[in-house]
């Protein structure tokens, strides 16, 4: 009895050491993740002011005339061609969820890479979708080689 | 044995009774409340008529739509007799449009669903850009976004009239402004219109609680003019 109460605590330790050594550093984890919520918490803020009118706040769009951001199939397959859109606009048939629309979309040329970066943050990781922070440097260099510039 | 038996049997039996009195109570507290409301509601005042009127006679005469032709989503003449016994909800807008419209058109979903099941109850929105939404463009706005052209009429015609109708008939902001982010500056009201084609409520068509005292304005137009 005792010897088995001796093994359960050494494997206990070996294990709690284990999983100590595979979590990645702390400090750089809490940096990342307070970018993270920068990112968010901003991209939140433009999605009201450029996107939520019609994509609607909860990115459920709107009947056939706007795409929804929920669980959105063309998103998770196209991060390159959403952040284009976002700045450039789009126009012609969009595929989402096996649902054709064709509304265009106006760009805003106005917005920087920085506020592109973070709107695109923001769309990719609420409403259920999970991604990483889309960092300023990935969106500059998306929108560099935009086709529509 | 039998004795206690019979003792708590009694005493259930007790409970029972008086449970079933506060019930009644209840029932009839529950009862009067609604009857209190119901007066309250039939004491209502009638909703307001907008605009200017005239007495002649021992007649008033009300502010009305003036005359209208304009065409639908189905290429379909829309007139003032298309609403003849229908209470109808008029709106302005365009489908290019990414600031106010699509919250309006949000809202204005939120009222043709609601009246569903309401046959006198219509809707018509007027395109202030009628050189960009043509009727084949309005028709697909229109299909998207779930709308069925004999209780929803998206209508296009020409320009001056659009804008004067809104102006003068609606008392709601129309008018191209190169200002503007989008080229035009509009109002984002809905308007009631009763079955004689006066003005009975105005709405901010992008507030929620704006419309649902709308679709309760409706009901209430429905019973006043049955």
């Amino acid at each position: 009895m005792k010897s088995s109460r001796m093994l359960i605590f050494i494997l206990t330790s070996i294990l709690v050491w284990i999983v100590a050594a595979c979590v990645p550093d702390n400090q750089n984890k809490s940096e990342d993740s307070v970018k993270f919520q920068q990112y968010y918490v901003e991209g939140e803020r433009l999605y009201k002011v450029y996107c939520s009118n019609c994509h609607q706040s909860d990115g459920s769009g709107l009947g056939r005339l706007y795409p929804p951001l929920v669980r959105s199939d063309f998103m998770q397959k196209n991060l390159a061609e959403v952040i284009c859109l976002i700045k450039y606009g789009r126009k012609g048939e969009l595929w989402v969820n096996g649902v054709m629309y064709n509304q265009p979309m106006k760009g805003n040329p106005g917005l920087t890479e920085l506020e592109v970066a973070e709107i695109a943050t923001y769309i990719y990781n609420s409403w259920g979708n999970v991604h990483d922070r889309v960092e300023v440097a990935e969106a500059s260099s998306i929108l560099a080689a935009c086709p529509d510039r | 044995m039998l004795d206690t038996r019979n003792q708590t049997l009694i005493i259930r039996i007790n409970k029972l009774r008086q449970y079933q009195a506060t019930s009644i109570n209840r029932l009839l507290l529950c009862t009067l409340t609604t009857l209190f409301l119901l007066s309250c509601q039939m004491n209502e005042k009638p909703l307001p008529i907008f605009g200017e009127r005239e007495v002649v006679g021992t007649d008033t005469v009300y502010h009305t739509i003036a005359p209208f032709a304009f065409v639908d989503q189905d290429s379909s003449l829309v007139t003032n007799e298309t609403f003849k016994d229908n209470i109808y909800v008029a709106d302005f807008f365009f489908t290019s449009c990414r600031t106010i419209c699509p919250i309006m058109k949000t809202q204005m979903l939120r009222v043709y669903n609601a009246t569903a099941e309401m046959p006198d109850v219509k809707i018509l929105s007027h395109t202030i850009d009628p050189e960009y939404d043509t009727v084949a463009l309005l028709h697909d706005f229109a299909n998207r976004l779930g709308a069925e052209s004999n209780r929803w009429h998206f209508v296009t015609g020409v320009k001056d009239s659009i804008y004067k109708i809104a102006q003068t008939s609606y008392f709601a902001t129309a008018m191209e402004d190169k200002s503007e982010p989008d080229g035009f500056i509009h109002s984002g009201a809905f308007l009631l219109l009763d079955k004689q084609q006066r003005i009975r409520g105005k709405y901010d068509g992008t507030k929620e609680e704006d419309v649902n005292r709308l679709i309760i304005d409706i009901k209430r137009l429905r019973r006043d003019e049955k």
